[in-house]
């Protein structure tokens, strides 16, 4: 994986994208144990291109198709590794990329997004297997209430964590 | 059983506080580990059958 954080920030150096942060399961790992995924997701702060008020993640996949990599669906593969570019698609995620911290992966500077914005955005996406990483965070104890009652409070995503923890959690009313 | 599934927590516990590039190099080993198995012939028969 170093090696794709590497291509990655000569994107960034390059100009071809803004800031960027891991998320999902890659993300998660830089706080939980490690559990199995097959590619990695990159949200990315994208310009829009002259003369459209549409942000695409199109320049991105041409500049790694001029370099070489190439496309799997979705995906594009860098380094062995399939990596989705994902631009904020809402408040919450453009907060998360704004709010990311700093770290590295064996020499090599990336980004990752905080435990809270994690948690929220996999409360809001909410597939079974968001749940469990939820859990997961919960049972770690590292969550930071506070920080955390005020993403979702600002994101309007206070009554579906309440939901959560009335089916999860046991929690009363 | 309890002090089973109690030192599973800890042992995943002392994982989630390794450096993010030794959790990293764990993450790749996983996953070049369910590529072997998704490309093993006989799960690929069974999954054809739903």
């Amino acid at each position: 994986m170093k090696a794709t954080l590497e291509a990655i920030n000569r994107m960034r150096t390059e100009g071809v994208i803004g800031k960027y942060a891991i998320g999902g399961a890659v993300g998660a790992t830089f706080y939980l144990e490690p559990s199995a995924t097959l590619d990695i997701d990159i949200f990315v702060s994208l310009k829009t291109m002259p003369g459209s008020v549409l942000i695409t993640v199109a320049p991105v996949y041409t500049y790694l198709i001029s370099h070489g990599y190439k496309t799997e669906g979705e995906y594009i593969v860098i380094e062995g590794w399939p990596v989705q570019f994902l631009s904020p698609g809402d408040a919450l995620t453009e907060e998360a990329l704004e709010q990311a911290i700093e770290t590295e992966v064996e020499g090599v500077r990336t980004w990752v997004m905080t435990a809270e914005h994690l948690v929220a955005i996999a409360l809001k996406t909410g597939r079974p297997k968001d749940y469990a990483r939820l859990l997961q965070f919960i049972e770690t104890g590292i969550l930071v209430t506070n920080r955390l009652e005020s993403i979702l409070s600002r994101h309007g995503l206070l009554e579906k964590w309440e939901q959560f923890g009335h089916r999860f959690l046991g929690d009363e009313k | 059983m309890r002090r089973v599934l109690e030192g599973k927590r800890q042992m995943r516990k002392q994982i989630a506080t390794l450096p993010f590039s030794e959790k990293i190099k764990i993450l790749e080993k996983l996953r070049d580990r369910s590529l072997v198995i998704a490309s093993n012939p006989l799960r690929r028969r069974l999954s054809h059958r739903g």
